[in-house]
Order: C-alpha cells, then sequence, then structure tokens
C-alpha cells in the first residue's frame, strides 16, 4: 500500500535520495533513520536505505532489508528498482531484470527504470527485449539523435539490418538543415549507415551513399577503405586501382592493401614478375618502408627470391636490425628459402663488408655489420625449424665477443638454454641480460618469465617488482593482480603446477577466470557511453567481440591449464592405487576432507574478523568507498585445492572452453576426461568425436577411443536404455569386428615412427593387457631411438613412466640424459 | 609487420604489450575507453607472418600506439595526446614506432581537427627521445618534476601538427588538379611522398611543405638538423 509521509519528511526523503546520489552514505543512513523512526514500515525509505547500505558494502544486510521494503510496499516501483539495483550490484543480472520489469509496470513513465532496465538487456543480449525497450524509450525522447541511433543499434543487433537502416533515415528526413561538416555525432551516424547498407551485401547503393553522404565525411580513412573495397567488388576497376593506390600513399605498411592493388590491377598471383614491379615501385618511392622491400620475398622464388633477400638483408644488416631474423623466419617453411637465408648471411660476413661499418653505433642497442650477422646465423640454428643448438651457441658466443654488453644477444643465449631444457642456465642467462639495462621493462619481463619456468617463483615476483607500482598494498602480486597481467599468473600458475603446488596454481588459474569477467562486466557503461560519443561502429564490433571474448587463447591456456590440475587432484589416489579402478584411497580422502574442513574454519573465522572490523565505528570504510576491498580467505588457493569434488569444480573453466573454443582438440581432450570421471557418457561421447573430427590419428583421440569402450563395456547395464541406444547409434569410431588389442597394434605399427603416438599406444596395450606392463614399459625406452623424437616427447614419456611407478624411469632417464645432456629435467636426482 | 588500426579484439594483446614493455599500465577498460571514444587514433603493429597454431590465435602484436583527444583541453586548443607507445623489444629499429606515431598524428588532424600532439616520456628514455625530437619533431615543453610513480621527471612534449594540415590540404588539392587524368597514373616523379615531407616539416619548417615539392626526399630527410640547432 503507498503510503503517505509529511512533508518535513518528504522533504528528508529528497535528501536521502540526494545523500545517494553525491555519495554521502552516512548522512543518508541517518537521514532514512529519522524517517523510519516515525514510520518505521515505510518501503521506499527502507528501499532507499538498503541501496545505500549495499555502497557502504553491506551485501546482505542490504538485502534483507530490501526484502522487508518489498514486504512492507508490494506495490513501490521504488522497492522494486531497488531490488533489481541490488541485484545488478551482485550481477545476478536475470533476477534484476525481473525485477525492473515489476518496476517498470508500476511506474510505466519511469525513464530511469526503463534505462536501466535497457542497459541490463543489451549487457545480457535480450536483444528483443532491448528493443521494445528502445522503442519506448524514442516515444520519451524522440528529439535526440541518440535515441534512434539507439533504436538502429537495437534493430542492427537483433539481425534487422534494413529496420536499422530505415531508422537512421526517417530521423534524417526530420532534420531542418544538413548538420555542419564539423558534427561529429552526424559524421558518425553516415558513416554507421553506411555499414549497414554494406552489411546487406548492396555494395552499389553503398558506394554511391558513400560519394555523395560520405564525401567530407571526418573519418577519412574509413571512407577511404570502403571506397576501394566497394569499387573492387563492383568490377569497377580504374577507379579501384586508384582508391588503392591513395591507400598504399597513406600507409605503405598494410599488406591488405597491396593485396587488393595487385588483385585490382588484373595481376594473377601466379606473374610473380607483375607484382614485384608493384612493389618495387613503392620501395623506390618510400625509402624507410619496410612492406614493400619484403613482401616479395613471401611468393619470389629460386634466383629472384635469392636476389631480392640479399637486398634486404644487406640493408638491414648494415643498418643492424636486431629484429631482421623475426621479420624473415616465417619463410622458413619452404626449405629452399631456408637454406639460402643462412648462406646469403654468411656470404655477407665473408665478403668482409661488414667490417666496413664503422660508425660507432648507439646507445647499445644496435649492432651492425658482423655482429648482427652472427646474431642471425645464431637465432638461425636456434629456430625450431632449423635447429642445431652447438652452433647456435657458437655464433652468439661471436657476436657477445664483439659486443659483450648486447642486451639482445645475452636475451638470445638464454633462449638457446632453453631450448637445451636447461632452465638453469637459461633463466642466469636472462639475469645477465636484465642487468645489462636495467631500466628496459621487456627484458625484465623475460628475465622473471624465465625464472618461473626454472620454478624459482620467489625471484621471479622480485623481479617484477622492479617495474610494479610501489604503492599498491598486497606488493608486485596485487599490482599484478590488479593490472591485469594474463601472462604472469599464467605463468605462476604454471610454474606452481610443476612444483606440485596445485593450490596456488588453482589460485591464479582462478585469477585469469575472474579477469575475463571483470572484462565481460567492463562492456557494460559502453552501452550508454556509446551513444553519448556517438561512435557506433567500434562500439557495435565490441559488442561482437565480448560476444566470444573467451575463445581467446589467454582464456584457453589458464583454463586447460585448470582443468589439468582437477584431474590431478580427482586422479591423486588413483596414482597410489594398486587397482587403478578409481577408487579413493582411504588415507587420501581422508587427509582432503581434514584440508576441507580446515579451510572451511579458517574462512569463517576470516569472514568473522571481517565483520568485526566494518562494525567498529571508527574503522568505518571510508565514505565514498563504495568498493571496499574484500580480504582474500584463501589466499594459497588451500580452500580450491582441498575441493571434495574437483570434477564438478573443474566444470567451471570447461564449460566455457566448449563453448567457445569447440574447435581446439586440446579443449575436447579435456572435456572427455572430465566427463568420463563424471560418468556423463553421452558428453563423454560428444567431445571424443568432435576430437575425432579434428585429428582422427590424434594420440589422445586414439586412447580416448579405447577408454570409452572399456568404459562403455563396464557400464553399459547401468545405463538407462535411451542413452545405450544414443550412444551405440552415435559411437562408429570403432571397426565392428576388430578386437581392441588388435585395433590398438595396427595403430601402433601405422605410427611406429611417431613417438607420441608410440606412447599412446603402449600405454593402451599396458591397460588393455596388464600382464604386458612390464614390455609395455620397456618399449617406452624405444622411443629415444626414433629419429624424429623430440625433447618434450620425452619429457612426456619420462612423466608416464613416473605416472606408472615404472622400474624403466631411472634407465629412461639416463638414456634421455644421454640425448640430451644438458636437459635439467633429465639431469640425475641427486 | 602490418601497421592499421587497434580494434577492440587486439586489446588483450594489446594490454600484454604494454605491461611487457613499460611500468605504466591500465586496465582492460582504459582501452577501451580509447578504442571507442577515439577509434580512428590508435594503431598497432601486427606480425601477420606467424602460422597459426590453433584456430583461436589473435593476432600477435608487436607494438602499439594507444591516443586520444584531450577532453575539455585547458588551453581550449583541441589537441591530441599519446597515453602509451611501445614496441616489442624483437622487433625494434624497424621503424614500427614512427609508423605508428605518423599514422595517428594524421587522423588526430583529419578526424578530430587536432592543432597539436602532445605527450609525456621519462628524462632517461634516449631511445623515446629520440624517436620523438629527431625523428618526429617534437618540442621540449617543460619538465614535469617527479611526474611517474618512481619519482622520475618527465619532459612534456609538444608537436604542432600545422605541417600535417596542409600536408593535407595539398594533397586534396592535388587531387582536384588530378581529376581527369589518366587513372592509374602515379602523378609525375617529384611527387614528395609523406614521409619526407613530414620529416622535414616535422622539425619546425613549416613553409617547407611547399617548398620541399620540388626537392627530392634525400634532402629532406637530412638527420643531424635538430640535433645541431
Ligand atoms: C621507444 C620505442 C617505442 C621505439 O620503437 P622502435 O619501433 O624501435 O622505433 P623506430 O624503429 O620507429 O625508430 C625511429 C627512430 O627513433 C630513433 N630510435 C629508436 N630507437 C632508438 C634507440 N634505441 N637508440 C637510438 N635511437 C633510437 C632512431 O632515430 C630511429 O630511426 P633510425 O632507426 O632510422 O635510426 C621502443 O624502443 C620501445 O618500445 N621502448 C620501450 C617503451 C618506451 O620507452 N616507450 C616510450 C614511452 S614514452
Amino acid at each position: 500500500m503507498p503510503q503517505q509521509l509529511s512533508a518535513k519528511e518528504q522533504s528528508l526523503f529528497r535528501t536521502v535520495v540526494r545523500n545517494y546520489e553525491d555519495k554521502q552514505y552516512k548522512k543518508g543512513v541517518k537521514a532514512a533513520d529519522q524517517i523510519l523512526k516515525k514510520n518505521p514500515k515505510h518501503g521506499d525509505t527502507l528501499a532507499m536505505k538498503a541501496l545505500i547500505m549495499n555502497s557502504q558494502g553491506k551485501t546482505e544486510e542490504a538485502f534483507a532489508l530490501a526484502k522487508i521494503a518489498l514486504q512492507c510496499d508490494m506495490k513501490s516501483h521504488v522497492c522494486w528498482h531497488v531490488y533489481g539495483l541490488l541485484y545488478r550490484a551482485v550481477k545476478n543480472f536475470e533476477e534484476a531484470i525481473k525485477a525492473y520489469k515489476f518496476a517498470l509496470r508500476l511506474e510505466p513513465e519511469s525513464q530511469q527504470i526503463q534505462r536501466d532496465l535497457a542497459l541490463l538487456q543489451v549487457q545480457m543480449r535480450d536483444y528483443q527485449g532491448y528493443l521494445v525497450s528502445r522503442r519506448s524509450m524514442l516515444t520519451s525522447r524522440s528529439g535526440l539523435r541518440q535515441s534512434w541511433t539507439a533504436l538502429a543499434v537495437a534493430h542492427h543487433l537483433n539481425g534487422e539490418l534494413s529496420e536499422a537502416e530505415g531508422v537512421l533515415t526517417t530521423y534524417e528526413e526530420t532534420l531542418k538543415n544538413p548538420p555542419s561538416k564539423t558534427d561529429f555525432e552526424n559524421s558518425e551516424a553516415v558513416m554507421y549507415k553506411n555499414s549497414l547498407i554494406a552489411e546487406q551485401g548492396n555494395y552499389q547503393k553503398a558506394l554511391d551513399h558513400l560519394e555523395s553522404a560520405g564525401k567530407h565525411n571526418l573519418d577519412k580513412l574509413a571512407v577511404l577503405e570502403l571506397r576501394a573495397t566497394y569499387l573492387a567488388k563492383l568490377g569497377r576497376t580504374e577507379e579501384a586501382i586508384k582508391a588503392y593506390r591513395a591507400l598504399v600513399d597513406r600507409n605503405s605498411e598494410y599488406k591488405t592493401y597491396y593485396d587488393g592493388l595487385i588483385a585490382a590491377m588484373g595481376i594473377a598471383p601466379t606473374d610473380h614478375k607483375a607484382m614485384k614491379a608493384v612493389y618495387d615501385e613503392y620501395a623506390e618511392k618510400y625509402p624507410r618502408c619496410d612492406a614493400a622491400r619484403r613482401l616479395p620475398l613471401d611468393f619470389l622464388e629460386g634466383d629472384d627470391f635469392r636476389d631480392c633477400a640479399d637486398k634486404y638483408i644487406h640493408r638491414m644488416l648494415d643498418k643492424g636490425v636486431p629484429s631482421t631474423f623475426a621479420n624473415l623466419k616465417h619463410l622458413y617453411s619452404s626449405s629452399s628459402k631456408k637454406g639460402i637465408l643462412p648462406a646469403l648471411v654468411q656470404q655477407y660476413i665473408d665478403s668482409g663488408k661488414s667490417e666496413a661499418n664503422e660508425e660507432p653505433k648507439r646507445n647499445g642497442d644496435t649492432s651492425k655489420g658482423a655482429s648482427a650477422a652472427y646474431y642471425f646465423l645464431s637465432q638461425h640454428y636456434n629456430y625450431y625449424l632449423s635447429r642445431d643448438l652447438d652452433k647456435a651457441m657458437e655464433f652468439i658466443e661471436k657476436a657477445i665477443e664483439l659486443e659483450p654488453n648486447s642486451v639482445d644477444f645475452h636475451l638470445t643465449k638464454a633462449r638457446i638454454w632453453k631450448h637445451y631444457g636447461d632452465t638453469q642456465k637459461a633463466s642466469e642467462a636472462m639475469e645477465q641480460a636484465r642487468t645489462l639495462d636495467t631500466r628496459d621493462r621487456h627484458i625484465n619481463t623475460k628475465a622473471a618469465k624465465y625464472q618461473l619456468r626454472n620454478n624459482e617463483t620467489e625471484a621471479a615476483v622480485k623481479t617484477m617488482g622492479m617495474f610494479t607500482r610501489a604503492e599498491t598494498v598486497g606488493g608486485p602480486l596485487a599490482d599484478l593482480h590488479d593490472m591485469q597481467c594474463v601472462w604472469y599468473l599464467t605463468e605462476d600458475g604454471q610454474s606452481y603446477v610443476r612444483q606440485g603446488k596445485l593450490g596456488l596454481a588453482l589460485k591464479r588459474f582462478t585469477a585469469i577466470y575472474n579477469i575475463f569477467d571483470v572484462w565481460q562486466e567492463d562492456q557494460f557503461d559502453f552501452h550508454s557511453f556509446s551513444l553519448r560519443k556517438g561512435q557506433i561502429r567500434a562500439y557495435i564490433e565490441m559488442i561482437r567481440w565480448e560476444d566470444h571474448l573467451r575463445e581467446h587463447p589467454f582464456f584457453s591456456r589458464a583454463a586447460l591449464s585448470a582443468v589439468e590440475v582437477y584431474l590431478k587432484i580427482h586422479d591423486k589416489p588413483l596414482a597410489n592405487g594398486v587397482n587403478g579402478t578409481g577408487e579413493t584411497n582411504g588415507e587420501d580422502a581422508a587427509e582432503r576432507k581434514k584440508a576441507a574442513k580446515k579451510a572451511r574454519k579458517e574462512a569463517q573465522k576470516a569472514e568473522r574478523e571481517a565483520l568485526e572490523k566494518k562494525s567498529e565505528p571508527n574503522k568505518a570504510t571510508r565514505e565514498g568507498d563504495n568498493d571496499p576491498k574484500k580480504k582474500d580467505d584463501d589466499p594459497d588457493g588451500a580452500k580450491l585445492a582441498a575441493t571434495t569434488e574437483p570434477m564438478n569444480d573443474a566444470m567451471k573453466f570447461l564449460t566455457p572452453l566448449l563453448q567457445f573454443s569447440p574447435k581446439s582438440i586440446d579443449a575436447q581432450v579435456a572435456g572427455f576426461e572430465v566427463f568420463i570421471r563424471r560418468k556423463k557418457h553421452i558428453l563423454a561421447l560428444k567431445c571424443l568425436l568432435a576430437a575425432a573430427a579434428l585429428d582422427r590419428e590424434h594420440s589422445k583421440v586414439h586412447s580416448h577411443i579405447v577408454r570409452f569402450k572399456l568404459a562403455l563395456d563396464k557400464d553399459l547395464e547401468t545405463l538407462p536404455p535411451k542413452v545405450a541406444e544414443v550412444i551405440n547409434s552415435e559411437f562408429n569410431l570403432l571397426p565392428a569386428s576388430t578386437p581392441l588389442t588388435q585395433y590398438n597394434d595396427e595403430y601402433l605399427s601405422k605410427h611406429k615412427d611417431c613417438a607420441r603416438r608410440t606412447l599412446s599406444a603402449l600405454s593402451v596395450r599396458k591397460l588393455l593387457s596388464p600382464e604386458s606392463s612390464p614390455a609395455c614399459e620397456k618399449d617406452v625406452l624405444s622411443i629415444l631411438k626414433f629419429p624424429t623424437v623430440t625433447f618434450e616427447e620425452a619429457k612426456e614419456a619420462l612423466e608416464l613412466l613416473s605416472s606408472w611407478r615404472s622400474s624403466q624411469l631411472e634407465s629412461f632417464r639416463s638414456g634421455a640424459a644421454e640425448k640430451w645432456p644438458k636437459a635439467t629435467i633429465f639431469a640425475a636426482s641427486t | 609487420m602490418d601497421i592499421r588500426l587497434l580494434h577492440p579484439s587486439d586489446i588483450p594483446h594489446v594490454q600484454h604489450a604494454n605491461i611487457t614493455n613499460l611500468p605504466e599500465n591500465y586496465f582492460m577498460k582504459y582501452y577501451l575507453y580509447h578504442a571507442l571514444s577515439w577509434p580512428q587514433l590508435s594503431y598497432v603493429a601486427v606480425d601477420v607472418s606467424r602460422p597459426k597454431k590453433t584456430p583461436y590465435d589473435y593476432p600477435r602484436i608487436v607494438g602499439y600506439v594507444l591516443a586520444k583527444m584531450e577532453e575539455d583541453p585547458p588551453d581550449g586548443v583541441q589537441h591530441g595526446h599519446i597515453t602509451s607507445l611501445s614496441v616489442m623489444r624483437t622487433h625494434r629499429r624497424l621503424g614500427i614506432a614512427e609508423k605508428l606515431m605518423r599514422q595517428s598524428q594524421r587522423a588526430m588532424v583529419e578526424t578530430f581537427g587536432a592543432q597539436y600532439v602532445s605527450l609525456h616520456v621519462r628524462v632517461s628514455n634516449n631511445a623515446a627521445l629520440r624517436l620523438y625530437r629527431d625523428t618526429l619533431g617534437f618540442k621540449n615543453e617543460k619538465i614535469e618534476a617527479k611526474y611517474y610513480a618512481d619519482g622520475e621527471d618527465a619532459y612534456s612534449m609538444k608537436l604542432d601538427l600545422g605541417f600535417v594540415r596542409e600536408q593535407i590540404l595539398d594533397e586534396q588539392e592535388e587531387a582536384e588538379a588530378d581529376e581527369g587524368e589518366p587513372v592509374g597514373s602515379l602523378g609525375s616523379k617529384d611527387d614528395v611522398n609523406g614521409e619526407g615531407k613530414e620529416k622535414g616539416d616535422g622539425k619546425g619548417k613549416k613553409r617547407k611543405v611547399r617548398v620541399g615539392r620540388g626537392l627530392g626526399v634525400g634532402d629532406l630527410v637530412e638527420k643531424n638538423e635538430s640535433q645541431k640547432a
């Protein structure tokens, strides 16, 4: 029931609202209490008080109070609006939308509520709802261009392109005078409309529109680029050529422009001579241009390639560009180019020309002539397609001899040690490089990374601390969290995995997970901001990108590692277990329960302490500080690692992996591992089928097929008939009549030269016939003799033997140590 | 290395490049704020030759310039500001920073009518100082004491963008005069390219833009002028 306040209290209520808006929370609460003294059941006041308390960080009390407010006054839009705002604050957007809708039903004219609702709808991608909201907002504020643009955006996002275009046109027709040339909002609206026309595939219309309405547009580059594209699509060759030339003249370092030009000129991709002529023209025109000199190397072959490469290399080495190799290494996919490039560099050295360059170098940063050439060769032999680490070391030593203080040279030396597998020496060498230029953060970053790779976690954070903000509470690590330093958190986590500190590892991966949540939340403000700024195309682009934000490798790398850790936690009993059936080992389970209990207790204590602190009057959070930093009640991830349901917890990471990166075989493999443990047969099969579709011969796909079959044989009777039926009809990866052992043998003989697949087949054999274990374990040793075996594969073999607790572990290790004498991981443990 | 506009989807890698190279770091939202307020001003250098390792590989950013317009400039003059610029160590000295800066400067004038561009640089940052002062023609405005969190001073530098405006006008004139010429022709040989003009002019000799038309590029790229000055 709506409740009336006296005039004096009404004015007090307005004060409460104002206090809230001005972030004067204490005053607000005081004023609210004054009203409540006389009208303890005044819903709106209770709601406002709840809202203020929420801003003070008292979320739970706020929710409780808001509920009371609603009980007092179910028909108050203020109460419902506040209820929605509270849900919004804890990111429960679905509930927030519901509450806003209630509020709006009670107060259909409220623009504030309508706006809050609309913003949440677009954030949640409820485009149909957004469209309804925007339509109604337009009716109430049709004089504003923003309102029209917003409606067009809603149509656009909802897939209604021509309606979107129509809305923009309708607005344009209401304009009495043409907007001024410097009216940015108009300029952008024109380009937005143009993009809508083009998106509908009507290039002629788009071109016409661009040439009329877009003629003096402020976004010159966009006009030039779009015009070139449209002309090309419409087959207006001559004009397209001219348009692309204008683009190359503007920016001669963008391959797309050259490609467009060459295509418009009708030059066949096989006509290398004509293509080269185009690049030459620009190389001459722009003496400082790199692309025109480098890009022809991509398509030229034989002597033409040699000539062109020779010129390029001379130019770069003479100048001492340290990034010469980085700029050329992609050519190594061609084996002839891989041979020619180092030969040219060798000639450069032999010709003695390199010595002629006497100009003193600057800043210790550039290395000209001979040292640059040695540096190139060292990188060449360090590169995975042309690797000979001893030679790489030899050349880098030569380069260092000429220039003992070059950061780049020492950096490369560290990378060579890394490839040797000696993480210790690599870390030391990188540290040395760092000390040569302590003011450069890039080399500092590398030093920290190499420390992490060598599991020197403490040292690494100290190194990072040389560049993080000193004033951040919580030190360098807190700053790296604040600044969303994804690479560090990921590497730190992976280092903890290697050290067996699974709690800390999960802690870091969870931090990445949270960063992506923040990145998703970050778009919220732009739903209104971008309309005000009028930058619509960029906004649409952001929306599209945010839609699949978590496909980013930064996410999947951390997520895959997290799943791997949860699998480890789940399987740990199995590693000690005798029969390998996955039954939990009693002792371990008890341990874990104990740890979980301890973690729970600590959490409760922390919570209590936090609450006590808050209720202490003198230590209350500062006024206006509406996001008091919560104390971390699990800094070491002990609680995370103490989980009794690791496979459930893994889903947090696995679900987005499978949703956003379904074409990643690693994601599907991880999915199988989790689902098969959870006995979700259909979901496991789905992952297996997806992985097989990506790479049928993948080592993991092979072992998963067999494991799936075994699991099925075991569980089939207990499965509901419907499920069994689906699985039987979908699981078509095994030939019907072949016994598993034979199937596995065939795979092994088919891939007998591939170490990784051999390992897979051997572990399957061991699984199928446990009595063959000793032989299988012995056979693992054989991979060391494979001509193509890589360091990584040997590492995997070592891990495999170790997980089997095999007696062959030591022989394998020493065999591998012979092959990779510098690798830390194979060194005898003393 | 492609030089092209920064897109929102580039931001995670731009943020990565920033925190790898510089001590002044920002939240993702701050990058979004740039990309969505002045999408024409920020540029990236991208390693496009890298073979993809997964279907979800994002282009690797090896350099970027993050730029903005000053909102409500205190002096009332529209101007741009360089928030951050860096290039990965593995890709330095290829001219990337210079080219990123030039693209951004041009867009500042074209799209937002900037009169000048300003930036801050550590007094000890020789590489950046050479780039700004010698290559691009920035001038020292003043020293801002203890500008950086670690207590280091900054030079506050400025570049008048008048020469870019003139260059754009010149190109417009040319384009108009060009109308009717056989398409596809490159124009005459002494057609000075943008780099040369900017270079000569970056050193503050405004009139040289027009005078420079007759000159070859080499004359204008003379490097040591401003050091002597
Ligand atoms: C400063 C920085 C951005 C330069 O990037 P870059 O792409 O290597 O620079 P460019 O190749 O475009 O250099 C252009 C010119 O700048 C000057 N320059 C660049 N680096 C230099 C160095 N290390 N020493 C001396 N001069 C240098 C040169 O005059 C160069 O022209 P040249 O190669 O023809 O001689 C890069 O070194 C960097 O990222 N440093 C760390 C981050 C940083 O300091 N950013 C600036 C913060 S304000």
